[in-house]
């Protein structure tokens, strides 16, 4: 605190007598000038003093809400009161996540905050921190302990955690047949995933039998065959109404289940022990609804690209076989056996066949000429011809030499054309060492 | 993957069996390793599959059934609960 505040408030005027003997150490009255302070200067020194109380800074109140108020800015707004007083009080909207309840009217509580000044309204107000029901304080330490003992077994392990059927085809589902819970889940279903069947297990979920209707509705669909995945599902309502869902049995009940639970229960900020040992948590029970099941509306897609990519590879395939077919008729081609080369080749062949036997014929006849023209040449014809004569005896011997024909003798003397009858008038014999003179 | 190609046999199985028979037949088909006539037939069963799947979306229709007779007891006041 400055020196100036201090004096701005700790002079009473009223308190300085208006005469009579004066002290002369106290200070002069003010009265004659008194201090006029700004209104915003005088919240400031009220919240000043307030925030300076540690006992205000800490308190822990019970009383009525009054008129809550939930503007869009997300805090809430209500007034605290008993019989004859009440303050302003307000839960910003992180404290009012973090709540177990939503601040009704009526509803009792016992809040813990601190007290403060507004300085723009010249108000205080209660700032608070946590706000919990009255009289719940027996229930939340039950809460608490049967939490920490289900946990310390593992229970509320995420290992324990089983994924959801992708495409369930029988959804049990424990509720009251009575009221939104279940026509929400119904309507969210036909909406989603018509493919679907529900199975309703109709049970109370509020009042004191609740917490063993809802075991026997589970054990009940359990013991049902084909059934894909439970939801187990409650409106909202004040912790006490969602006690059922805390109770040991429910919740071992849920931990037991064959197959995967989904819990939508209360509103998004209600937990419960069910919650926690759940498969899958749901904040609601539409939530649960949407969660157990996919949305029809995303399979025209996936059928397409499936026949898409069916076509696809069909028509790849065909196009690979065609091209593959090209690629075999044009090896073929290379390999097809040229007819026309290979008959220009053989008429070449016989050609020259026909050549060489037309040299060798030829070569015959020249040949034949040649012997044949020997032949003749040997012959007496071709003796006679080139003026030669053949002179026989008339016995036919052919006269060769001078001695066989005497003066007289008779001889036929046959030339190229024609013969002789001719007589030898006188012999000349020849030398002795010449013999026959032939040409 | 052999079995025989029509609507009546395809109607009687869930939704889910047939798009993943679908999906095989066009995985099978991407692999691409069959001869010519079996491409042919995987398609039309593809194609069946496809127009089965359609058909089912389209007439799909929520079965609610119920386990056990409806409470008894009046509901408790808490069921109505928004």
């Amino acid at each position: 605190m400055t020196a100036e505040q201090r004096g701005l408030w700790d002079v009473p005027a009223e308190d300085a007598p208006a005469d009579g003997p004066m002290d002369p150490v106290a200070p002069a009255p003010v009265r004659a000038a008194p201090r006029i302070l700004r209104v915003s200067d005088l919240n400031r020194r009220v919240r000043q003093l307030l925030d300076v109380d540690a006992q205000l800074a800490d308190v822990w109140v019970e009383g009525e809400v009054s008129q809550p108020s939930f503007p869009p800015s997300g805090h809430c707004f209500f007034t605290l009161k008993d019989a004859s007083s009440q303050i302003r009080a307000v839960l910003f909207r992180e404290e009012l996540a973090a709540a177990n309840v939503r601040p009704e009217h009526g509803m009792q509580v016992i809040v813990h905050g601190r007290v403060r000044a507004y300085e723009p309204q010249g108000t205080y107000q209660l700032y608070v921190l946590t706000l919990t029901p009255a009289g719940a304080g027996d229930l939340h330490q039950r809460y608490e302990q049967l939490r920490a003992k289900l946990a310390a077994e593992g229970l509320f392990d995420d290992r324990r955690k089983r994924p959801l059927p992708r495409w369930p085809r029988r959804i049990g589902v424990v509720t009251s047949p009575v009221g939104v819970v279940w026509r929400d889940i119904a309507n969210v279903m036909r909406r989603r995933y018509p493919l679907a069947e529900l199975v309703l297990v109709p049970t109370h979920v509020q009042g004191a039998a609740a917490a063993g209707g809802i075991v026997r509705g589970l054990k009940r669909i359990y013991a049902q065959a084909g059934i894909d995945l439970v939801i187990l599902a409650r409106g909202g309502g004040s912790i006490e109404d969602l006690w059922s869902f805390n109770d040991e049995r429910v919740v071992r009940t849920i931990a037991a289940a064959p197959m995967p639970v989904v819990v939508g229960v209360g509103h998004e900020s209600d937990v419960t022990l069910a919650d926690f040992v759940a498969d899958v948590r749901a904040p609601t029970p539409s939530a649960a609804a949407e969660q157990a099941a996919p949305d029809v509306a995303q399979f025209p897609a996936i059928l397409s690209r499936l026949r898409d990519r069916a076509s696809t590879a069909m028509l790849a395939s065909l196009t690979g076989r065609r091209r593959f077919l090209a690629e075999e008729d044009r090896a073929l081609a290379r390999l097809r056996p040229d007819v026309a080369a290979a008959r220009q080749r053989a008429a070449d062949l016989l050609d020259r066949g026909h050549r060489a036997l037309g040299v060798q014929a030829a070569g015959a006849r020249a040949t034949l000429t040649a012997l044949s023209d020997a032949l003749r040449a040997l012959s007496p014809a071709a003796t006679l011809e080139r003026g030669y004569a053949v002179a026989r005896l008339a016995d036919g011997t052919v006269v060769r030499s001078a001695t066989q024909a005497a003066a007289g003798t008779a001889l036929r003397v046959t030339v190229a054309r024609g013969t002789l009858a001719t007589r030898v008038e006188a012999t000349e014999p020849p030398p002795d060492d010449e013999e026959e003179l032939l040409p | 993957m052999t079995e025989p190609i029509g609507e009546e046999q395809l109607a009687g199985r869930p939704f889910d069996e047939l798009i993943a028979e679908l999906q095989r037949v066009v995985q099978a088909l991407e692999a691409g390793n069959l001869p010519l006539e079996q491409s042919i037939e995987l398609y039309r069963r593809g194609l069946a599959l496809h127009g089965a799947c359609e058909a089912r979306l389209r007439d799909a229709e929520l079965t609610i059934s119920q386990l056990g007779r409806g409470l008894s007891e009046q509901p408790g006041a808490g069921d109505t609960e928004a």
